[in-house]
């Protein structure tokens, strides 16, 4: 232990940018686990709920769906909306008030981490919940025997790229809102219809043309199809396109957002 | 490491050369030129408005400097357009504001901290022990921060901006709302990392403290720098030593008042400044103990004359 506080550096360079970025993930990841008992027991009942009272008891008066039974057709797609919303409350809300009201960014943008770092970290942080919460559901639904593929068992790395791109959004979104409760337009006018319109709660090809092109411009269609793909053990080129809209997405939105960020945050 | 700038030679910290910002056509800051000399305080005060926390977020990059007319920022031979993670990396920086993780615990929040600095645990836990040490927070270690006082958050803070080992110290309002207890214990802990040839930046309100700490500052008022010196020679040099705060102005005489140099007039008070103590006691007569004060005059009346008297905002 030194006794004075000597000018002498513990190391001669600032750390590199992975560890700059796994050093953001790893104060998210403290704070989060704070409270791991009220954090991390939602995304096990949420889906219980949702597979038995639309499942079992709207599954009775719809047939099977493309040869599958209605409760095993919601059960391949429910993996996903889980990481949506994590991701997006995590980049949403969660930024917003680290930005605005903690003002924990300032302190850690006062350590030798850059803006950019500490966006990149948080996206890491909220893919990671999402493979998480995406796990979570599988562990739940397992048991009941409704993923018929062993590959589903890989599904929940979906989990971690729906997170992503939806942190991109999130974050894309927080970067023009100025007043927290703007963020209600987005979670109505565009997280909530999503839901509905993804191809979770019925297959898209029910819908008119018109709506299933709009659909395709949704993110969590792509994040379903690729939870389905594994499930039933499918992978075709609708996949590929699915994959492919994925990263673009994730990148470019992303790249832009944590731009705008950074702008809102150095003057 | 940049020997053109002269920085090695006059052992500079800080350069700053004609440096201006402005925000949407204004300008926070307005060619500002200053050099701060390594492990020396320098204060930077000024009202509210003046460009003091624009300056000290130019320096550590976390605003941007106008690039329209060639002002430069050398911070120990970085520029923080350019090298932005180099400076911060060496320096440590107290916020006007807390920005503690509320919900973890001292430990982790320095934890937490170390690691932006690529510090690893086992590095970090000694550092941190000496640090709580220094900031006489041992006892608090495993507490939340929510269960400590608005001194203890402070004192917390200063210990984290430690804990990469800082050549530069970056204070902003360190001591704003604090008890003059912690208010001291802080100052001393300055003058004690001063000595061990630590760099410090202080941006304050409190004329006391920046005359207690610094070594020599500057005065701005609307992005401009107004006096720049050591304190104790600019009040000497600028102000009349000697000042009397009248509380009852109806019952001076105008005819007392002939000795004074100066007087300002506020709504209830009167200051009459003086180069001698004898005309200000001359001046005195006929008033009770409680109508007036004589005393020498401060930073502070130097600030108000250089400044004015009119709010800033």
């Amino acid at each position: 232990m030194n006794s004075t506080l000597t000018v002498r550096k513990i190391k001669s360079h600032p750390p590199s940018l992975v560890s700059r970025v796994l050093s953001v993930w790893f104060r998210h990841y403290r704070v989060y686990t704070q409270n791991l008992i009220s954090n991390g027991f939602p995304p096990f009942l949420e889906p219980l709920f949702f597979l038995a009272g639309i499942g079992l008891g709207l599954g009775r008066y719809v047939g099977l769906i493309d040869g599958t039974p209605y409760v095993i057709f919601l059960a391949s797609g429910i993996m996903a909306p889980p990481a949506m919303f994590t991701a997006t409350f995590e980049c949403t809300f969660g930024t917003f008030i680290r930005l605005v009201f903690d003002k924990n960014y300032d302190g850690m943008i006062s350590s030798s981490i850059t803006v950019r770092d500490l966006f990149a970290g948080e996206m890491l942080f909220a893919g990671t919940k999402g493979l998480v919460f995406s796990a979570s559901v599988l562990c739940v639904i397992y048991p009941f025997k409704l993923i018929s593929s062993p590959l589903g068992l890989l599904a929940p790395i979906g989990g971690f790229f729906t997170g992503l791109m939806f942190a991109a959004l999130g974050l894309f979104i927080t970067s023009f809102v100025k007043n927290i409760n703007h963020f209600n337009f987005y979670f109505t006018g565009v997280v909530t219809p999503m839901f509905f319109f993804s191809g979770l709660v019925f297959p898209l090809d029910s819908l008119p043309p018109y709506l299933q092109h709009t659909a395709e411009i949704l993110p969590l269609t792509h994040s379903i199809r690729f939870f389905r793909a594994f499930c039933f053990n499918h992978f075709d080129s609708q996949f590929a396109f699915s994959c492919f809209y994925i990263i673009i997405f994730t990148a470019v939105v992303g790249i832009l957002a944590i731009r705008r960020l950074e702008k809102r945050i150095i003057s | 490491m940049v020997d053109n700038w002269g920085l090695q030679m006059k052992k500079l910290a800080i350069k700053i050369e004609k440096v201006s910002k402005s925000f949407m056509g204004l300008k926070a800051v307005n060619n500002l030129s200053f050099e701060v000399e390594t492990a020396t305080c320098f204060g930077l005060l000024g009202p509210n408005g003046a460009g003091k926390s624009t300056t000290m977020n130019m320096i550590c990059g976390k605003a941007r400097r106008d690039t329209t007319d060639n002002g430069t920022i050398n911070v120990f031979g970085y520029d923080p357009e350019k090298n932005e993670l180099d400076i911060k990396y060496l320096s440590g920086i107290v916020p006007q504001e807390n920005n503690l993780d509320l919900e973890l615990s001292v430990l982790n929040n320095l934890l937490i901290y170390a690691r932006f600095y690529g510090i690893k645990k086992n590095d970090a836990l000694p550092r941190i022990e000496y640090l709580l040490d220094f900031m006489e927070l041992t006892e608090k270690k495993d507490s939340k921060i929510r269960t400590l006082s608005g001194g203890m958050q402070r004192r917390l803070i200063i210990a984290r901006a430690l804990i990469n080992e800082p050549k530069l110290l970056i204070l902003d309002e360190p001591t704003t709302g604090l008890d003059p207890q912690v208010r001291q214990l802080i100052w001393d802990k300055m003058r004690q990392l001063k000595n061990d040839g630590v760099t410090i930046l202080l941006c304050t309100h409190y004329m006391d403290e920046a005359y207690q700490l610094s070594d020599s500052l500057i005065i701005m008022h609307n992005g401009k720098k107004v006096l720049e010196g050591n304190p104790i020679s600019l009040v000497k040099d600028n102000i009349e030593p000697w000042v009397m705060e009248v509380n009852t102005p109806d019952k001076m005489a105008d005819t007392r008042l002939q000795g004074a140099q100066r007087i300002e007039r506020t709504y209830s008070r009167m200051m009459i400044y003086a180069d001698h103590i004898d005309e200000l006691n001359q001046a005195a007569k006929g008033l009770e103990d409680r109508d007036y004060m004589l005393r020498q005059s401060n930073l502070e009346d130097l600030f108000l004359k250089t400044t004015g008297r009119n709010l800033n905002e």
